[in-house]
């Protein structure tokens, strides 16, 4: 990014290290396994505040401040809501739906309340952040856009992604400061669009390849037979396919999101490449495919790394300007967020 | 005060913030009478230490000092607060130990591999055969009938058979002897599929028996043979516990190494959840050997039939694929079959053949 009048770059530096975080991820899994699962609501926080604690902007670390309690009550909520949901499917299909369809109605309060949790949970140089998003707004984010992509079979769907984004950031708060989401939908239709054009590609291409090994034998019998000829080979090109398409979407994604996002006078910017990306991905893939997941701490730090470094915030003057929300202390709204559960869903 | 250097007060530069704007201050921190100060150039803050939460080690990560009534110290020099708090007393956790040492960490990854062998092979199955044994029998019948509608539905058509074959059979079935079991009704329901030779039992007791398996015994002790091996399949609640089982494994595998590939947590899954099968089919393979002792029956005759079934699934396969090996070595992939090999289970019941 070129450096303008009066802004400065700054770049998220991330200081995890993998050997160092192996150490904790190995004895959280441990006691997460020998407790039957309890302990992960501590290990979370445990993950969480490494992560948040190594990530740091202009000399400022950030910090993770959810408790294991809440988290633990959000996770045998969410674990309770899933057995009843299954068990219901279980029993009679018909009172599965019912229960389904309920959850649905739930969902975009609950994921409002998460992000709620989320975003109080987090501080940066001391101040928190916030999440002022209305449980309407949650409901047209959430559901109506997500039902109205379903209807259109998926013409509407980079829209409503972008519906989701929107909510998501636009009430997001940096003390009483109000992030600001200025992504156009029309980006969103750009990457949808190049990722289905790559797919289709990819799909066309093992057709001609299969045809091509076929063609000894004619006709319908010919393809199938170099179909079957080709089977592992077209599913590695497909795997293949799939890595570099996901790779693309997410790079290209996070820095349309974050390339867009304003946080009062400053600006995000965002350029993860998706070559590294993609790199990472796969290495990270063999890393853990090969001992048994024993790999997957240093895949993390090399994920979050990628990420993080890749994106900053060119700043206007410093950053020492930030004043908390009176509001938010006052109501104790957040405390209260705070209390409410904090559910793992990802879009 | 005195002067010699390892009386000095320990000073540790950290970054305060007040909590309520983001403007920092540098500060020298520094443990005076049971209080912490924060001193910046003339000015001085002073925080009774009970009333200051410092946070846990976390590999190299800052330490925040937060201060019940306000504000927090961020602190990058670990060494320095380490002999800064030492003054106050306080020592390690057991916790903060087991976090920050390798030979700690090793051992935690013999501790889980041990752990998880030790789960999948004796506590899953032990746990979800407790569980299983405990469901009413009125939940197994439902899930029985509602599999049976869904089967006549989508896959099975009515059976060739006359009623009084049937009848016979089901005669036969009734006369052999076999543990108590009252929560179930056991039955035999007749049908035919393409599926060919073959039967299997549902959760509530129903062994649905497919014509071809009837037409392919030479004699009826061989159809009581797979009964009795079916039955073994209801009685030991094989169905539930398969359930149990394989969303445990598939659950764990998905927590585990999930976020990163769910095709990484599906390959595994598979082959975790095949062996279960294969256990559960030589457990049936028992109780059928048990119940055809007890009621003077060969053994051998579960081994014949099981032969017979699987050289017409061979033939019909042949008949199908010309072009592929159907008759190649089953023992090779012996740990991706959801059955063991019918060479071993006829070594096991019958050894004298």
């Amino acid at each position: 990014m070129q450096e303008q009048l009066g802004l400065k770059n700054k770049n998220f530096e991330f200081t995890g290290k993998g050997w160092e975080y192996f150490r904790i991820w190995i004895v959280n899994l441990l006691l997460t396994i020998v407790t039957l699962g309890i302990y992960s609501a501590w290990a979370k926080v445990r993950r969480l505040q490494y992560f948040y604690r190594n990530t740091r902007l202009d000399g400022g670390s950030f910090e993770y401040h959810g408790t294991p309690m809440a988290i633990l009550k959000g996770r045998l909520i969410a674990f309770g809501l899933l057995i009843g949901y299954n068990a219901a499917f279980e029993f009679d299909p018909m009172i599965g739906l019912a229960v389904g369809g309920l959850l649905a109605l739930v969902m975009p309060w609950m994921l409002m309340r998460s992000l709620c949790f989320k975003l109080y949970n987090s501080s940066y140089r001391g101040l928190r952040f916030g999440f002022a998003g209305s449980s309407r707004g949650a409901y047209r984010a959430f559901l109506l856009y997500p039902l109205l992509a379903g209807l259109t079979l998926y013409l509407l769907a980079p829209l409503a992604h972008q519906r989701i984004k929107q909510y998501q950031f636009d009430n997001s708060r940096f003390g009483n400061t109000a992030f600001r989401f200025g992504a156009s939908p029309r980006g969103f239709y750009i990457l949808y669009l190049s990722a289905l054009a790559v797919m289709v590609g990819s799909v066309l291409l093992a057709i001609a390849l299969a045809m091509m090994l076929g063609s000894g034998a004619s006709g319908p019998a010919g393809f199938a037979a170099g179909f079957m000829l080709a089977g592992p080979f077209l599913m590695l090109i497909m795997l293949v396919a799939m890595l570099v398409v996901t790779s693309l979407f997410s790079a290209y994604m996070q820095n349309l999101v974050w390339g867009n996002t304003e946080l009062g006078p400053h600006r995000f910017f965002s350029q993860v490449s998706a070559r590294r990306l993609l790199w990472v991905r796969v290495s990270n893939f063999i890393g853990i495919a090969l001992t048994l997941g024993l790999f997957t701490p240093f895949a993390a730090v090399r994920m979050a790394r990628l990420q993080l470094e890749s994106m900053g915030l060119a700043i206007s003057g410093d950053l020492s300007g930030f004043v908390a929300d009176q509001q938010q202390q006052a109501t104790a709204a957040g405390q209260e967020a705070a209390e409410m559960f904090d559910v793992d869903i990802s879009f | 005060m005195s002067t010699s250097p390892s009386d000095l007060p320990v000073q540790v530069a950290a970054a305060y913030y007040d909590g309520q704007t983001t403007a920092g201050k540098p500060v020298q921190l520094s443990i005076a009478d049971g209080a912490l100060l924060l001193r910046n150039g003339a000015q001085e803050l002073r925080w009774p230490l009970a009333e200051v939460h410092v946070s846990e080690r976390l590999g190299d990560t800052p330490r925040l000092l937060t201060y019940a009534g306000g504000g927090h110290c961020e602190v990058n020099d670990q060494a320095g607060l380490d002999k800064l708090l030492a003054q106050s007393g306080g020592g390690r956790d057991w916790l903060d130990v087991l976090h920050h040492s390798l030979p700690w960490a090793f051992a935690a990854v013999v501790l889980v591999v041990v752990v998880f062998f030790v789960s999948y092979k004796y506590l899953l199955p032990w746990g979800a055969e407790e569980l299983a044994m405990r469901v009413p029998g009125s939940m197994l019948q439902k899930m029985g009938d509602s599999t049976l509608e869904a089967l006549d539905k989508y896959m099975l058509k009515p059976s060739k058979l006359d009623e009084a074959r049937q009848q016979a059979l089901r005669d036969a079935y009734a006369r052999l002897k076999t543990p108590l079991d009252p929560q179930l009704d056991y039955s035999i329901v007749f049908r035919s599929s393409p599926m060919g030779a073959n039967a299997f039992a549902l959760p509530n007791g129903t062994i649905v028996m497919l014509d071809g398996l009837v037409e392919l015994a030479a004699d009826d002790n061989e159809i009581l043979a797979v009964l009795a091996h079916e039955r073994g399949h209801v009685e030991r609640r094989h169905a539930m516990r398969m359930v149990l089982q394989s969303s445990a494994v598939g659950l764990l595998l998905a927590w585990y190494v999930g976020d990163v590939s769910s095709l990484l947590a599906t390959a595994p899954a598979i082959i975790m959840q095949a062996k279960y099968s294969r256990d559960m089919e030589r457990e049936a393979d028992v109780y059928a050997e048990q119940t055809m002792n007890a009621n003077g029956l060969s053994p051998c005759l579960l081994g014949t039939i099981l032969d017979k079934m699987e050289t017409a699934h061979l033939a019909k396969m042949k008949e199908k694929h010309p072009e592929a090996d159907a008759a190649k070595d089953d023992s090779a992939m012996d740990y991706l079959s959801s059955h063991p090999a019918t060479a071993e289970r006829m070594r096991l019941m019958c050894p004298g053949q």
